[in-house]
């Protein structure tokens, strides 16, 4: 069977919580749903939550830079030693600012490298879905269904307030 | 017609997007000329940079036992005005508060910027400027590593970390207003914004994303900014020198570092508002609020300054002490009371007193201020280089030359092209985070 959009326009973001709260009651998946706006719209929280690994992604980033940044200097220490008059030859107070450092460096870009894969912006997995350009004012949700199958979801869109409703074939 | 309104995030979002977009377009006969002019002064600086490149260290001030004189006062300067964009930026953007909207972006370039400039010095002090590549671990015929446990190298990874985590930091929030531009401008700006923008189309993942994003990013730049000017400090603290060894030098540096960038950071808002119009943006109460940060930041580097001066006197150590009357009561007794006078006695009178207190008075101060942190950091740098401690070693009086002005000089006509050409590129005030909610339409 083949897949259709439903784009839907909507004024205000309770009616969009509606529209989301009954189709997922008609057994519409939340990953098919996408909520489409000029700026960030917040749900109250079970509607369309969208979990996160992003922090975990973080602090990963952070030991494995940190931990290689320590090792690396660790190796540079030994493979040319200098004379240290009896000091260590490493030291954690000697270099624990590189260490931290590069943990933080690899928490930025952990965190901007899982930004792009988590927005979807680097991965582009639905090419063929189409983009509804959102008017002013205004949010569209895009509800992905089987062709046959719209009828339902066009009424309870509808029903929960959507200014227009328009169906359309995959790019 | 909208002059009374005091929260701009009430107005049309049509009116919001036309007035943050329309300094993008156009080109004026004062543009050309604010940018045509400071162009002019970078290439006498470069000349000036070429010359000591050709005829080395010697046509600069800097001799035995100076060896430390503007260009690391200039490298100070400049990683502290870098504290006045992410920093603050992510202090606001955490707490929450509203009023941070339309002075984010502005700041979060002054960091880039200013890191860019800072960052420039350490090489153009090496004197022989090509081998800076010394610095980067790397596999070489002497099988030779860069000592990891010097404070050069502690800086050089600082600000890869700071200015690689700031330039994400203001790209992210770009994202969704390039997207916006990508729709209506001429071709070469349209495949520019649509190629940054990465495709962004609005919906509900991205938006999760970006702002998950930026709030790891505001605590994550947090502790790398404080990181930053501590490690700065630490280029002097680490050295057994009179009134440099000192465990407060830290959180002093990172107090005048916010300081100076609050600063800068009122200018440049003063100037843009006036320059792009933004007077409904840009409201008194922004730089009401950035004046209460300024004061309290005067105290608080009063309360350093003294701290740290206090306890070398108390001390009574002849080394320290020597040190200490140069810079209270001898030769560099001047600029150390300006100093005092401009980075607390005139913010206090003209900020502190609310009948004096406006737009025009806390650029006054802030401009005041720039010009004590620059002092500070002349003071902190020179009077302890210039006083020797060997028998046999002469007392110098350094004084910069002129290719050490030109640079310095130069720089800040780079902070304002680079900022002038930024501006024309991008918004200066993210449009995404003004845009009104259909609720408040009503209000």
């Amino acid at each position: 069977m083949s897949a259709t959009y439903l784009l839907s326009e909507f004024r205000d973001k309770d009616a969009v919580a509606s529209a989301i709260d009954s189709l997922r009651a008609a057994g519409v998946s939340t990953a098919d749903l996408d909520v489409f706006s000029e700026e960030p719209v917040e749900f109250r929280r079970g509607v369309l939550d969208r979990p996160s690994r992003m922090s975990l992604a973080s602090v990963l980033g952070a030991i494995v830079f940190g931990a290689a940044a320590t090792a690396f200097v660790w190796f540079a220490q030994y493979n040319y030693a200098v004379v240290t008059g009896g000091m260590p030859v490493f030291s954690f107070w000697g270099t624990g600012i590189i260490t931290y450092e590069m943990t933080m460096l690899g928490a930025v870009l952990a965190t901007f490298g899982y930004f792009l894969w988590e927005s979807g912006l680097l991965r582009k997995g639905d090419a063929t879905a189409p983009v509804p350009v959102v008017p002013p004012e205004c949010i569209c949700l895009r509800v992905r269904c089987v062709s046959g199958d719209a009828a339902r979801p066009t009424v309870l869109l509808r029903e929960a307030g959507a200014v227009s409703v328009e169906k359309k074939a995959p790019l | 017609m909208y002059s009374s309104i005091k929260q701009p995030e009430l107005l049309p979002y049509g009116k919001i997007r036309e007035d943050l977009f329309r300094p993008l377009s156009g080109m004026t006969k004062t543009y050309f000329a604010a940018i045509l002019i400071p162009l002019l002064v970078i290439l006498f600086g470069a000349y000036a940079w070429m010359a000591q490149l050709r005829y080395g260290m010697g046509v600069t001030g800097l001799q035995r036992p100076v060896f430390w004189g503007f260009y690391i006062v200039d490298f100070v300067f400049w990683i502290g005005i870098s504290h006045a964009g992410t920093l603050i930026s992510a202090i606001l953007r955490l707490t929450d508060a509203g009023w941070r909207k339309p002075i984010t972006r502005a700041a979060e370039a002054i960091t880039v910027f200013a890191l860019m400039i800072g960052g420039m010095f350490p090489i153009i002090h090496l004197g022989r400027a090509w081998y800076f590549y010394w610095l980067m671990p790397y596999p070489n015929s002497r099988l030779l590593w860069p000592n990891f446990r010097s404070p050069l190298l502690w800086d050089l990874t600082a600000i890869v970390t700071y200015v690689t985590g700031s330039v994400i930091y203001l790209y992210l929030p770009l994202i969704p207003d390039m997207a916006q531009l990508a729709e209506h401008n001429a071709p070469w700006r349209r495949k520019l914004y649509r190629a940054l923008s990465l495709g962004w189309t609005g919906s509900d993942t991205e938006w999760h994303a970006l702002e998950r994003a930026m709030k790891l990013m505001a605590g994550i730049i947090l502790a790398v900014a404080v990181s930053v000017h501590t490690v700065v400090a630490w280029d002097f603290a680490m050295a057994i020198a009179p009134m440099w060894h000192s465990s407060i030098f830290g959180p002093y540096f990172v107090v005048g570092a916010i300081f100076s960038g609050l600063a800068a950071l009122m200018i440049v808002l003063a100037l843009i508002r006036k320059l792009m119009g933004l007077e409904l943006y840009l409201t008194r109460h922004h730089f009401d609020n950035l004046a209460k940060l300024l004061l309290l930041m005067s105290v608080l580097w009063l309360y350093f300054t003294m701290a740290e001066h206090l306890t070398v006197w108390y001390g009574n150590d002849p080394n320290e002490m020597v040190v200490f009357g140069a810079r209270t009561r001898a030769r560099f007794a001047p600029l150390f009371w300006l100093m005092v006078s401009v980075n607390f006695v005139v913010p206090f009178v003209l900020l502190g007193i609310r009948r004096l207190r406006s737009i025009g008075t806390g650029v006054i101060a802030s401009v005041g201020i720039l010009l004590g942190m620059f002092l500070e950091r002349y003071i902190i740098v020179v009077p302890t280089l210039s006083n020797t401690r060997l028998p046999a070693a002469t007392s110098t009086f350094y004084t910069p030359s002129w290719v050490e002005v030109a640079v310095t000089v130069a720089t800040f006509a780079g902070m304002i092209v680079l900022y002038l050409l930024f501006s024309k590129l991008f918004p200066i005030v993210a449009v995404w985070e003004f845009k009104p909610h259909p609720h408040e339409d009503d209000l």
